[in-house]
């Protein structure tokens, strides 16, 4: 796929966006790609790396993928210029089911680097916002400068539909800081959506989805309305190379998306 | 009267099998190492091995292969994919716990994506398979409910006889027909008794240790920190298990060409689940050992209804600090009573 804009989102954060170069490719994409699903991109001679496809499935004329450069692969990636070519593999996985939360108020609540997969839920209900009720996005990073995704919190910020909460880890904040202050949990708690006809989403480090979920449940949140995605080391990617199993559970196969509910059931010992 | 090969007519049945463009392998002794490899002659073979060190996996997976090779030139990118060489092959004097192990992997690398590796190892090979009438002490095909005849991915199974000049014969597939057909006039009718199957001995109770693996409340026991506290994590028992079947892939190369390999890993290695952000869901070496226990007798089975086992004993005899599955399922056998 050839790489036709890039984008810094933050210290060591980048976002490619990518076009097919073959049509029969794109068709596939077109065809099977929704909300939810991952992929691997890759750097030939460097390898490959998963991550979620962050653009929407309401918009599938390219992919756009957001990672921190952290090893060989994601380095290859981020030195990439516009018009090189690399590769995708997918995508692979299963979705978040938005046609179930039509006509319900979505809370979605996200953490640093963990934005991107929420961020293609969120365009993908905001493509379609007469579907869906209330939208609340509480997104919180360690510090201002690690939030991904600044422009698009502005617009989202700027939009009278949606309700946009951000706050910084203490310490993290600038001068100019005019949001809140705290972490995430807290920070929800303070806003304190109602539960009533909601589907909450979140993406985050295991230890924010682990007291996060402390949180919904004190909201009052039921497990089987609140989904999240797992986003564990893979391979392969179709079932085989079994390193991204918790439990039983396949998370290639069977996830990256899950509900509360079905990730109580896994050992929490190995998530 | 039931079919019989004699020895001596072995390597006259070698001869013929590779007259037919097949590759006769089995199990030898290279180098100090024991394994199943390529033979000219029948003389070749050692058929007094109770099993070889490494495992029929290699022959099938690879500890590292090729999956494609890459070239970049301007605004341009080659690529191909490499697939095994076509080769035809007949693995004489497996062992059923091997034979067994590749069978129990089938439906692994066939659900979802075909792995076409595998398949097209699989279905170019004749697995032959001798009974044990030996055995050692690490042996445990019993305690898997199989047997040293067991006849689970083997498309033919001899059975050595009492008098030890060679082997009933019984055609189990059409593939083993088919490779048999091309010797058949080296056979004989004849009435010779087969020598008695190896005794091993049960050691561990399977239903018990599977209950009790399948109690989620065990999942945080402290029995995983005792029983894998000597474990320094080599990684040689799922090398050399016939089923483990983890890999990596990794690119080799420069910007201009390479090669993208497939490699054996394993769940022994911390860096094996280790997240970018530093998180490692299995993250001690307790951890990673129940990981491998709960995979072969709980996961696996609950979604390919067999246990990731076939009884070799390898990963205990082999172990350099003397844990194995054998070790932890005689534990958890007296954990459950």
């Amino acid at each position: 796929m050839k790489i036709v804009a890039r984008h810094d989102e933050a210290p060591g954060v980048k976002t490619l966006r990518l076009e097919f170069q073959e049509p029969a490719e794109h068709e596939y994409f077109k065809k099977t790609y929704r909300t939810g699903m991952f992929g691997l991109y890759g750097v030939y001679g460097e390898g490959e790396s998963t991550f979620c496809v962050a653009s929407p499935e309401t918009r599938k004329d390219y992919i756009e993928c957001t990672f921190r450069q952290s090893g060989r692969v994601t380095s290859a990636l981020a030195n990439a210029d516009i018009g090189d070519l690399i590769t995708f593999r997918g995508p692979y996985g299963n979705r978040f089911p938005i046609e179930d939360f039509h006509g319900k108020n979505l809370l979605f609540i996200s953490g640093g680097i963990a934005l991107p997969p929420t961020r293609s839920v969120i365009w993908s209900c905001l493509d379609q916002r007469e579907k869906f009720g209330k939208v609340t996005i509480v997104y919180g990073a360690r510090t201002v400068a690690d939030l991904v995704y600044k422009h698009e919190l502005e617009e989202w910020q700027e939009r009278s539909d949606v309700d946009l909460v951000l706050t910084v880890d203490p310490g993290g904040e600038s001068p100019d800081w005019k949001h809140r202050v705290g972490f995430v949990p807290t920070v929800l708690e303070e806003a304190a959506p109602s539960p009533d006809n909601c589907i909450a989403v979140i993406c985050g480090p295991p230890i924010m989805i682990k007291f996060t979920l402390i949180s919904l449940k004190k909201l009052g949140f039921d497990e089987a309305n609140v989904y999240t995605t797992l986003e564990n080391r893979m391979k392969c990617g179709v079932g085989k190379c079994g390193r991204c199993n918790v439990g039983s559970v396949y998370v290639c196969k069977e996830g990256p998306v899950f509900t509360a509910a079905e990730v109580s059931r896994m050992p929490a010992a190995d998530l | 009267m039931t079919k019989i090969l004699f020895s001596d007519k072995l390597d006259k049945c070698v001869e013929r099998w590779k007259s037919a463009g097949l590759t006769v392998m089995g199990p030898v002794q290279r180098a100090n190492i024991k394994t199943y490899a390529a033979v000219e002659h029948a003389s070749e073979f050692d058929f007094g091995l109770i099993l070889t060190d490494r495992s029929i996996k290699d022959l099938f997976f690879p500890q590292t292969e090729p999956m494609l090779r890459y070239t970049i030139k301007k605004d341009a990118i080659n690529t191909d994919e490499c697939l095994p060489p076509r080769e035809q092959r007949i693995i004489f004097g497996a062992r059923a716990c091997d034979a067994s192990g590749m069978a129990i992997d089938d439906p692994l690398f066939g659900w979802d994506y075909k792995d076409e590796y595998w398949f097209q190892r699989r279905n170019e090979s004749v697995i032959v398979t001798i009974a044990c009438t030996n055995a050692d002490e690490f042996c445990m095909c019993t305690s898997l409910k199989m047997a040293p005849d067991s006849t689970k991915g083997s498309d033919v199974l001899l059975r050595p006889l009492e008098n030890s000049k060679g082997w009933q014969v019984e055609e189990l597939t059409e593939r083993g027909r088919e490779a048999f057909k091309t010797i058949a006039d080296l056979l004989q009718e004849g009435s010779d008794t087969a020598a008695p199957v190896a005794a091993v001995a049960e050691k561990f109770d399977l239903d018990a240790c599977v209950a009790w693996l399948q109690n989620p409340e065990n999942f945080d026991s402290k029995f995983w920190k005792e029983i894998s506290m000597r474990c320094i994590g080599c990684a040689s028992c799922t090398y050399l298990c016939p089923t483990c079947h983890c890999f990596d892939i990794q690119d080799e190369g420069d910007t201009y060409s390479g090669i993208r390999r497939k490699n054996w890993d394993s769940c022994s290695f911390a860096l094996f689940t280790l997240h970018t952000s530093g998180h490692n869901p299995r993250s001690t070496q307790s951890a990673r050992w129940r990981q491998r226990i709960m995979h072969k007798f709980n996961y696996f089975p609950s979604k390919f209804n067999a246990n990731s086992c076939s009884g070799c004993g390898r990963c205990s005899r082999e172990c350099p600090v003397d844990m194995g599955i054998t070790e932890t399922l005689q534990e958890i056998s007296k954990l459950s009573q």
